[in-house]
C-alpha cells in the first residue's frame, strides 16, 4: 500500500463536531480501554515487552515528529514518546492529551489550551507554554503546515504565562481542538532541525534506541497521564503484511497493527490469536464529478448509489471486515446521523432516474482507480458489474499511483478515492465538499450545504450544533458527488495475552499506552 | 544483470587441460585493466539506461513522494529541490561525477544514498554470500555423487530432482519453507528481526532466506556440474587413467574436476547475478532488511540516485565474482578465457 498518500489523512487534521465547548476536560474515554471479550474487567499487570510490527518501507524511514510520516511504524514510535495536544476519543472525538482542557473566545476564534499540571520531558525538564508554541510554530512552518494547522499563521500561536497556549483563528472554528490531535508533537523549545532525533519528549515511553526503522521504548515512570504498564515496547518494521502475519503467527511478535483482511482470514481459527477489528478504520467512496460531465445530474448519482449492492461489496471486497454505509463521510463520528434511513438496492427506481435525467446507456463511462490500499480497485471492478445490471456500462481503468494523484484525482468523472481519517463529518465537509474546498473530488457547490456548514461550525451551542451538523449530513446523504458503500475496519492481530490493546479507527491504533500482557 | 561476462548454460566444452598452446600475449595484469575498463565503460551505460527508465515511467520523484492535496506549486518547489527541473543527462553527469568521491546522490526523499544502503546492502551480501557458498558446496557435492554413476537410478533421481528445483521460483520455495519449517513445525523464525546494533537477532534467521535462495540456484548448478563432468569423462587423458586402473577418487579429482572447473565456476558465476535478484523478492517475504526493499521502495518512488546506486554497488559485486571466475578459468585453461571470453 502506497503509505505516503496515507499521510496526508494524518496531515489534514480537520475539524469536528462533537467537541463539546464549555471546559472540554474530556477525561480519556477511548482508544486504550477494551480489545478483549468483556465480562472480566481484569487489572492491568504491571510488567513485559510488548513487540510490535507495523508497516513501513525502509526508504521512507523519518524521525521528524513534524515531518512526512508516510511509515505507520515512524509515526507509531513518536506517538509513543511524544505527545500531542489532544488525542482521538471515542466518546468524544477530541480527548485531553498534553492539554487537559480548551476553551474557546466568545466569537469562536481564540482558543485557549491548559497544559497538563506536572508534565516533564524525558529529561526531566517541565514542559511550558514556550516548548508548545516552538512546536507548533515548527509544525505549521512545515511545507504542509498550512493544511495541518488550516486558518492559523504561526505568529497567531503564543504562550499566555508557563501553562497555557492560546490559538487564534482566522475564522469562527467551534471545532478548532480537532486540528491538534494528530501531528503537535511537543519538543524542547529551541530544538534544531539536526538533532531533532534526539530531542526528549514528555510520552509514555521513552527512547531507548533506533536503527533502521525498528526501535526499543521503555516506560517512562513519570508520566503525568497515569501508570503506564508495559516495560518496554519494540517496534519492528516490516514491508509486507503477509511477513508481519508470519511473524505473529510464529510467535516472533505479540502484536501486528493494521496487517489487514487477509491476514485475518488466514489466522482464522488459530489457538492464541486474538483478532481486533477497528470499525470506520478506511473509507473508500466512489467520487461523481457534480459540476459537468455524465454525473451532474443529481438524478443519476441517486441511481449510482441505488444500483449498488453494498452487502455484496462489503462481502467481497472486504472480505467481511467492515460495516455498510449511507453515502455519508465521517461514519465514525459520535454526531455521525444514523438516524438517515440506510439507502439500499433498488434497480427498478435507479433505471427510472436514469431514463428521466436522460442517461445515455449505449455509452460506455470509465471508472479511475489504482491499487494504492487493498481492495480499492477490486471495488471500482465490483461496483462496474453491479451497476451493469441497472444498464450502466462502466470500464475499470486502473492507473499507476503517481498518475492518479496527478492527473485522475480532483478532475475525472468517476474515480475511487480512499480516507483514513473517518471519525468526523466536519472534517469532510470542510475539506471535501464546501465550494472551493481545496480538496473538493466531486467539484460540488451547493449553497445549502455551505450554509450548513459555516453555520454548523460557528455555533457554540452544542444542541444546535447537532442539528445543524444533521441538516449537513441529510444534504449529503441526498445529492452529494460520494458513494460511500461500506467502510473497512481497521485490523490488528494479537497474541491472546495482549490486553487493553486500541479500540479507534485510523490513527487510533498507535495508542498503547494502556497495553498490558497478561502472565 | 546486463553486465554479464560469461556465457550462461550450457557451458562450452572446455579445451583439454593437455592443449599444447600455451598462449599468453599479454601479461595478466593488462588484460585484467583492459577488462575492468570495459566492464566500467558498459556499466557506464547501463547507469544511464537505469536514469532514462526511470524518466520513463509515469510521474516523477516529486509527484511520487507527494502528499495528498500538496499544491502545483508545492511541487514545483520540491521539483527545483529535487533538480527534477533539469534535463535527464545533466542529473545523470551531475550523479556519475559524484561517485569517484564516494558520493552516491541524495534520494528524493532527501536522505543520503550512501547512509541510506550502508545498512541494507552488507545484510543483501551477507545473504547472497552465504547462499553462493552454500550453493557451491551442494551442487559440486550432488554433481559428482550423480556422475560416480552414471546412468544409474541415483544419477537419474538427482538429475530429475535438480531439474525440478530450478524450474521453482524463489517465491514458491520461500512461501513453502515458511509454511512448513515455520508456522507448522515451529522450528525456525519465519522472519528476520533485527537488533539495536542493525545486526539479525539470531543467526537462524538467516537459514530459511539462505534456503530460498540456494534450493533452485543449487538446482541449476548441479545440472552444470554433472553435464561438466559427463563432458570431461569423455576426454581420451580420462579415459586413460580409467583403463591405468586409477581409483574412481583418483580420477574424480585429478582429472574429472580440473578439466570441468572452467565450466563450474561460469555456471556458479552467473548464479552471483540469480541470486542478488532473487533475493529482492526473498528479502520481502523474509522482511531481510536487505537491498530489496529499498530498491522496491526506490523505484515506486522514482528515485533515480537510489536505483543507480544499487545497480552500481551490486554490478560492481557481480563484475568482481565474474572477474574471478574468468582469472579461475583462465588459470586453468592457460590463458583463453580473459583474452577471449570476454563480451
Amino acid at each position: 500500500m502506497d503509505l505516503s498518500r496515507r499521510e496526508v489523512l494524518l496531515g489534514g487534521g480537520g475539524l469536528t463536531a462533537a467537541v463539546l465547548l464549555a471546559a472540554c476536560g474530556a477525561d480519556d474515554s477511548g482508544g486504550s480501554t477494551a480489545g478483549r471479550p468483556s465480562g472480566q474487567p481484569a487489572k492491568p499487570r504491571r510488567g513485559g515487552i510488548l513487540r510490535v510490527g507495523a508497516l513501513g518501507r525502509a526508504g521512507a524511514i523519518t524521525r521528524d515528529p513534524h515531518g512526512t510520516q508516510a511509515n505507520e511504524s515512524d509515526y507509531l514510535i513518536i506517538s509513543l514518546v511524544y505527545d500531542t495536544l489532544t488525542v482521538p476519543g471515542a466518546k468524544s472525538n477530541t480527548v485531553a492529551r498534553l492539554a487537559t482542557k480548551w476553551e474557546p473566545s466568545a466569537d469562536l476564534k481564540t482558543w485557549r489550551f491548559t497544559l497538563a499540571p506536572g508534565a516533564k520531558f524525558h529529561d526531566g525538564s517541565p514542559v511550558t507554554a514556550e516548548d508548545v508554541v516552538y512546536s507548533l510554530r515548527r509544525l505549521r512552518n512545515t511545507p504542509a503546515g498550512a493544511s495541518r494547522l488550516p486558518g492559523i499563521r504561526a505568529d497567531d500561536i503564543t504562550a499566555d504565562g508557563t501553562g497555557t497556549v492560546v490559538l487564534v483563528s482566522a475564522d469562527a472554528n467551534a471545532e478548532l481542538p480537532l486540528l491538534t490531535r494528530l501531528t503537535t508533537f511537543v519538543v524542547p523549545k529551541g530544538t534544531a532541525d539536526a538533532a531533532i532525533d534526539k530531542a526528549p519528549g514528555t510520552g509514555p515511553f521513552k527512547l531507548d534506541w533506533f536503527r533502521g526503522g525498528n526501535a526499543r521504548l521503555v516506560r517512562n515512570d513519570s508520566w503525568y497521564g497515569g501508570e503506564v504498564h508495559l516495560d518496554a515496547i519494540e517496534v519492528k518494521i516490516f514491508e509486507s503484511p503477509q511477513a508481519m502475519a508470519n511473524a505473529l503467527l510464529s510467535g516472533q511478535l505479540d502484536l501486528a497493527s493494521n496487517v489487514g483482511a487477509l491476514a485475518a482470514r488466514t489466522a482464522k481459527g488459530r489457538p492464541g490469536i486474538q483478532t481486533l477489528r477497528r470499525p470506520n478504520d478506511m473509507a473508500m467512496p466512489i467520487a461523481m464529478r457534480t459540476a459537468d460531465g455524465p454525473f451532474a445530474d443529481p438524478r443519476v448519482r441517486e441511481a449510482l448509489r441505488l444500483a449498488v449492492d453494498r452487502e455484496a461489496m462489503v462481502r467481497q471486497v472486504l472480505s467481511g471486515y467492515g460495516t455498510v454505509a449511507n453515502d455519508i463521510l465521517g461514519t465514525g463520528d459520535p454526531a455521525y446521523a444514523r438516524d438517515i434511513p440506510q439507502r439500499t438496492r433498488d434497480l427498478t427506481k435507479a433505471r427510472q432516474l436514469l431514463q428521466q435525467a436522460g442517461f445515455d446507456t449505449a455509452r460506455t463511462y470509465e471508472l479511475y482507480t489504482t491499487e494504492d490500499i487493498a481492495g480499492l480497485a477490486e471495488s471500482a471492478t465490483l461496483f462496474a458489474t453491479q451497476v451493469r445490471e441497472a444498464g450502466v456500462r462502466i470500464k475499470v481503468v486502473k492507473q499507476e499511483s503517481g498518475t492518479f494523484w496527478d492527473k485522475t484525482w480532483l478532475n475525472a468523472h468517476l474515480y475511487t478515492t480512499y480516507w483514513g481519517t473517518n471519525d468526523s463529518v466536519v472534517f469532510f465537509a470542510g475539506k471535501t465538499m464546501v465550494s472551493g474546498s481545496g480538496q473538493n473530488e466531486t467539484a460540488w457547490k451547493d449553497p445549502a450545504f455551505d450554509e450548513a456548514y459555516r453555520d454548523a461550525i460557528g455555533t457554540a451551542d452544542a444542541a444546535e450544533r447537532t442539528r445543524l451538523l444533521r441538516k449537513l449530513q441529510e444534504i449529503q446523504h441526498q445529492r452529494s458527488g460520494y458513494l460511500l458503500w461500506g467502510m473497512a475496519d481497521g485490523i490488528d492481530l494479537a497474541k491472546s495475552t495482549v490486553r487493553g490493546l486500541p479500540t479507534l479507527p485510523g490513527y487510533g491504533r498507535v495508542r498503547l499506552e494502556k497495553t498490558w500482557l497478561t502472565g | 544483470m546486463a553486465d554479464r561476462l560469461t556465457a550462461g548454460s550450457p557451458p562450452p566444452p572446455s579445451p583439454p587441460a593437455t592443449t599444447p598452446m600455451r598462449r599468453r600475449a599479454t601479461a595478466l595484469p593488462v588484460r585484467v585493466a583492459g577488462l575492468l575498463l570495459r566492464r566500467a565503460l558498459l556499466m557506464a551505460a547501463l547507469l544511464g539506461l537505469v536514469f532514462a527508465t526511470v524518466e520513463l515511467l509515469p510521474g516523477d520523484a516529486a509527484t511520487a513522494t507527494s502528499v495528498r492535496g500538496e499544491s502545483a506549486a508545492d511541487l514545483a518547489r520540491r521539483r527545483e529541490l529535487l533538480g527534477l527541473d533539469r534535463p535527464v543527462l545533466e542529473r545523470l553527469w551531475d550523479w556519475m561525477t559524484g561517485l569517484p568521491t564516494g558520493d552516491l546522490g541524495t534520494s528524493a526523499r532527501g536522505e543520503p544514498v550512501a547512509a541510506l544502503l550502508g545498512g541494507p546492502l552488507p545484510n543483501t551480501l551477507l545473504l547472497g554470500g552465504i547462499a553462493l557458498l552454500l550453493t557451491t558446496v551442494l551442487s559440486v557435492a550432488l554433481g559428482c555423487w550423480a556422475a560416480s554413476r552414471p546412468g544409474g537410478v541415483l544419477d537419474r533421481a538427482v538429475s530429475g530432482t535438480a531439474t525440478a528445483l530450478l524450474a521453482l521460483p524463489e517465491f514458491v520455495i520461500a512461501v513453502a519453507l515458511v509454511l512448513v519449517l515455520s508456522l507448522w513445525a515451529g522450528w525456525l523464525p519465519a522472519v528476520t528481526i533485527t537488533g539495536a546494533d542493525g545486526g539479525l537477532a539470531s543467526w537462524q534467521m538467516l537459514i530459511l532466506p539462505v534456503l530460498a535462495l540456494t534450493i533452485p540456484q543449487t538446482g541449476w548448478n548441479t545440472r552444470i556440474v554433472r553435464a561438466a563432468l559427463a563432458d570431461e569423462a569423455r576426454a581420451p587423458h580420462v579415459e586413460a587413467a580409467v583403463l591405468d586402473g586409477l581409483s574412481p577418487y583418483r580420477v574424480l579429482t585429478r582429472h574429472l574436476l580440473p578439466g570441468a572447473l572452467p565450466a563450474i565456476t561460469a555456471g556458479l558465476a552467473t548464479s552471483t547475478g540469480m541470486l542478488l535478484g532473487g533475493a529482492v523478492v526473498v528479502e520481502t517475504i523474509f522482511n531481510h532488511p536487505g537491498v530489496g526493499s529499498v530498491l522496491a521502495g526506490a523505484v515506486g518512488d522514482r528515485d533515480s540516485p537510489v536505483v543507480a546506486a544499487i545497480i552500481a554497488l551490486t554490478g560492481a559485486v557481480i563484475t568482481g565474482v565474474l572477474l574471478l571466475a574468468d582469472l579461475v578459468r583462465d588459470v586453468a585453461t592457460g590463458g583463453d578465457a580473459v583474452a577471449g571470453g570476454g563480451g
